[in-house]
């Protein structure tokens, strides 16, 4: 296939059958809808291109800057045509709460800007609202902004209206499916996907699934949230349910491991969602059905939010020499000395001195002679083995002895001879009135 | 009653609990010192202080707690606090007198806020360290010093408006501080004023929930002073403010539930939840939810030390990724901490007497008016939302049937409620009983209380454990020495 711009790839993703012997109905196809096949690698690109289309030329013309309330996928994709285009973009947020999506969109060129959080001596009587804020500068005079406007742009529903939908209809052999089952985000594609589902038989049902309330799914929003967006109309969902963090991180897995699709929580949660659903009414049935549920993005940009959340998806076999293996015994007994003995040493023993501090603070003032190791850097060393001679003495120090006194035990069951930990580390040797320099 | 009760059940310590269940105490100080009527506990304060030690301990961090004494009045609590190793910070001239009159040498006040020429001079004669706001108020306070000849006086410079390279985290505009962006300028003229003043340190006081917004300031003040020590002068102390925050609800799910019913009565899918339908900030624009929630987050996960806690633990973006604790004692700086609210968290309550039950429509909300002004119970000023401790007379209890009440004040003013919000009670209230407005200390019993229509201001009493049972005293009669078994 060959394209003449990137933007041509956008839409006719897969609709690919799920094996039932891995969700377990059998009255029921299920379909995903791989949207996280989409260039930019996910559901956003469509309403991204589609908002932001008709206006870039202009944009360019005006040198404006694209602009966004997004804290993930639209604003990869507006970073990416912002960038193809000539032009900046800026994402506002106070939602951004996945690190690697962060950097990306940073990767990307883009700029982003925080909101500020909530005042902790609240004055009730302050009605502007970050977001007021937000529009306000977005709309004042002069500001020449290209706002795509996601939550409340009809433009973002019509890519699914003329786009996903109709591409479900098209692979389903001109049929709706009887199920539709997506994430609420922004509605843009589960009100235009449903518009077109229903158009081509009122008959089918639509769940919406939200966040539970005091959850953080990326990309879903809980049902509060949801009355804030423009595009959101109840009246679009049959029903609406609620879905945790582990089950849309077991629903990641399942789709991950066992069906070939690397989908990111969001289409986990939509799989999850779309099971627990059915299965209710599978046993029911007497003829198949089918049913479609959306897969929005990619399991890369998540995996320090399902590490924090699922660490035991992580475990790595234990690694050799590490601080952590010691006993309370071993380090207690470590050998340390003290400022005086310290001074003393280092004037007649030359030991090596090593500062296990951050470079930051190392730069800012150390001991005379030492040089910087930091602790991280200083624990990986260690895996290889002794990094030092065994007839070079060697004095540790952190900041108030107590990392030292690990490292030293440490060294000291590597086999070092004469590794000793400054006690009460360099605070101890300021307070002693011991000189500390900086270079 | 219009739907199943939407409680908000107040979070209760061991005090505080053990005091409400002591009714008789309660009633015997209402009949004697009239409605409304304060309770402060002030070996509460001495406890919450060693919640944000042991946080300093894990850390590792040395340097002062400092009590930002606006949060309460009470000399009580300061007093308690006195002969604790805690420090306070003041922030007007009557709260250093008052700070030096309960026992707090100089060594443990920090004058910090806006500052009158009495205040500044009070707080450098007595060898206070001063919180300095501005490059004017350095000036101001070096020209005093020499003027006055007083003795040299350490001082913090506020700073605001930082900036750390990456993504930029926005935060609201404050009227104190001095940009970072002007630092340079503010460390001459600290170094021009030396013979007058000896910088010890920077500060910053952020008004916000948001742990990013105050780790980019923290970082912003760690560049700071390594621009100090790198023109060669010595500061040792951070000073990161307060606003650490109180969790007040017991049940997170209550909370959640009541938001997002409250939600529903904005966009008009259930019956109101407020006197007037009040939408605490919210507003329906043809069925989208706009504008923000006006209310304090009564339910936080992490509040007070555990806060300061996760603060420290939060990597450091532009410097290495490091923890902000682990950063602060690698370069050997003292944290220095100004909480008010969270060392006040359940340092007290509020009591109010019912005075009058009234059906306005059959089968309709109580209207239930109190003898106090909304002004003596901050809690909704502050938009706390939180449910009154009903305390029926021994004599008169009725049997539990949920019912729903607005709440109103005793003057003569169609604004005078106690809260917008329907409040549900586990069983209708009868003149004569007690509402407990819990966990008040912080803010909500002094800050705001007026004199208005000639009606009193609250009194204040301090109440402490002893031998199994509660005893107490007028505020101003609590000395440390009172609770130990001294006179009563």
């Amino acid at each position: 296939m060959r394209y003449d711009s990137i933007t041509e790839a956008i839409g006719n993703t897969p609709l690919v059958r799920i094996d039932p012997a891995v969700h377990g109905l059998t009255h029921i196809d299920l379909y995903a809808k791989l949207e996280l096949l989409n260039p930019f690698g996910s559901v956003k690109d469509r309403a991204a291109w589609n908002m932001a289309r008709p206006h870039l030329a202009d944009a360019a013309e005006l040198g404006s800057q694209v602009v966004e309330l997004s804290s993930g996928n639209t604003a990869k994709a507006l970073a990416v045509l912002a960038g193809m285009h000539g032009l900046t973009f800026k994402s506002v947020t106070n939602r951004m709460r996945v690190p690697e999506i962060k950097d990306l969109l940073l990767l990307l060129g883009a700029e982003i800007e925080e909101l500020p959080g909530q005042s902790e001596c609240l004055d009730p009587t302050a009605t502007d609202d970050p977001l007021t804020l937000f529009h306000r500068t977005i709309s004042g005079q002069g500001n020449a902004y290209l706002h795509t406007d996601q939550y409340f742009n009809p433009r973002n529903t019509e890519a699914h209206l003329t786009g996903t939908g109709p591409e479900i209809v098209k692979d389903l052999d001109g049929r709706a499916p009887e199920w539709f089952i997506a994430c609420v985000g922004t509605a843009g594609s589960s009100t235009g996907v449903a518009h077109v589902l229903r158009e081509n038989d009122p008959a089918v049902r639509v769940v919406g699934l939200v966040a539970a309330k005091s959850d953080f799914i990326p990309g879903i929003r809980t049902i509060d949230e949801a009355h804030e967006v423009g595009l959101f109309d109840p009246g679009t969902y049959d029903t609406i349910e609620a879905v945790s963090t582990d089950e849309a991180i077991e629903g990641m897995l399942t789709l991950n491991r066992r069906c070939g699709i690397l989908a990111g929580p969001t289409g986990g949660a939509a799989y999850f969602g779309a099971v627990r659903h059915l299965r209710a009414v599978d046993g029911e049935l007497t003829q198949r059905q089918s049913a479609v549920f959306i897969v929005c993005d990619r399991v890369e940009s998540y995996l320090s939010y399902v590490r924090q959340r699922r660490p035991d998806l992580f475990g790595r076999p234990r690694r050799p020499n590490s601080p952590a293996d010691l006993t309370d015994a071993e380090i207690r007994t470590a050998p340390s000395v003290g400022v005086a003995d310290a001074q003393a040493w280092i004037a007649t023993g030359r030991p090596l001195v090593v500062d296990l501090r951050s470079p930051f603070a190392y730069a800012a003032l150390h001991i005379d002679g030492s040089v910087n190791i930091v602790d991280e850097v200083f624990e990986e060393l260690l895996r290889g083995g002794l990094p030092f001679s065994r007839s070079r003495p060697v004095l540790l120090a952190c900041p108030v002895g107590e990392k030292s006194a690990r490292y030293a035990a440490l060294l000291t069951r590597m086999g070092h001879p004469d590794v000793r930990s400054l006690a009460g580390g360099i605070i101890a040797w300021r307070d002693a009135g011991a000189p500390l320099v900086r270079d | 009653m219009g739907g199943h009760p939407l409680y908000l059940k107040p979070r209760l310590g061991p005090r505080l609990g053990s005091l409400l269940e002591s009714p008789g105490v309660l009633n015997t100080l209402t009949d004697a010192l009239g409605s409304p009527l304060h309770v402060v506990i002030p070996d509460q304060i001495a406890a919450n202080l060693e919640q944000f030690r042991s946080v300093y301990g894990r850390h590792h961090l040395s340097g002062q707690v400092f009590f930002a004494h606006k949060g309460s009045r009470s000399s009580a609590l300061l007093r308690r606090l006195a002969a604790t190793d805690a420090g306070v910070d003041v922030a007007s001239l009557g709260e250093l007198q008052h700070a030096l009159g309960a026992g707090f040498t100089p060594d443990r006040i920090l004058a910090t806020g806006p500052k009158n020429p009495e205040f500044l001079w009070l707080a450098a004669r007595t060898s206070v360290t001063v919180s300095v706001d501005s490059r004017d108020e350095l000036e101001q306070l070096s020209a005093l010093i020499r003027k006055c000849s007083l003795p040299r006086a350490d001082v913090l410079l506020r700073l605001s408006g930082f900036d750390v390279p990456g993504v930029r985290v926005l935060s609201r505009r404050s009227r104190f501080g001095t940009p970072a962006a002007e630092l340079v300028p503010l460390l001459e003229a600290a170094e021009r004023h030396s013979d007058a003043v000896d910088l010890v340190g920077m500060a910053y006081h952020l008004d916000t929930t948001s742990l990013a917004e105050k780790a980019t300031a923290l970082e912003g003040c760690l560049r700071a002073l390594e621009e100090c020590r790198s023109r060669g002068l010595r500061p040792c102390a951070v000073d990161i403010g307060g606003g650490f925050g109180i969790s007040y609800l017991a049940d997170g799910e209550q909370w959640e539930r009541y938001t997002t019913e409250l939600t529903a009565a904005v966009l008009g899918a259930r019956p109101p939840l407020t006197w007037g339908g009040h939408g605490y900030g919210l507003r329906n624009e043809g069925g989208t939810l706009r504008g923000s929630l006006g209310l304090y987050p009564a339910h936080r996960p992490v509040a007070g030390a555990r806060y300061l806690d996760q603060l420290l633990s939060h990597p450091a973006a532009s410097l290495g990724g490091r923890p902000l604790g682990a950063l602060l004692v690698e370069h050997l700086y003292d944290l220095h901490t100004e909480p008010g609210r969270a060392l006040l968290d359940q340092c007290g309550l509020t009591l109010a007497k019912v005075l009058e039950v009234r059906e306005q429509e059959p089968g309709g909300e109580l209207l239930v008016r109190l003898a106090a002004k909304a002004d003596d119970v901050g809690l909704e000023e502050h938009g706390v939302l939180m449910d009154p401790v009903l305390i029926p007379r021994p004599d008169r209890r009725t049997a539990d049937q949920p019912v729903a009440v607005h709440l109103f004040g005793s003057l003569c003013l169609e604004t005078d409620l106690i809260t917008r919000r329907t409040v549900f009670l586990p069983r209708r209230p009868e003149p004569g009983d007690l509402l407990a407005f819990v966990n008040t200390a912080a803010y909500c019993m002094d800050f705001h209380a007026t004199r208005a229509q000639q009606q009193p201001v609250a009194r204040k009493v301090a109440a402490w454990q002893e031998g199994g049972s509660w005893r107490w005293c007028l505020d101003d009669q609590y000395w440390p020495t009172t609770s130990v078994g001294g006179a009563q």
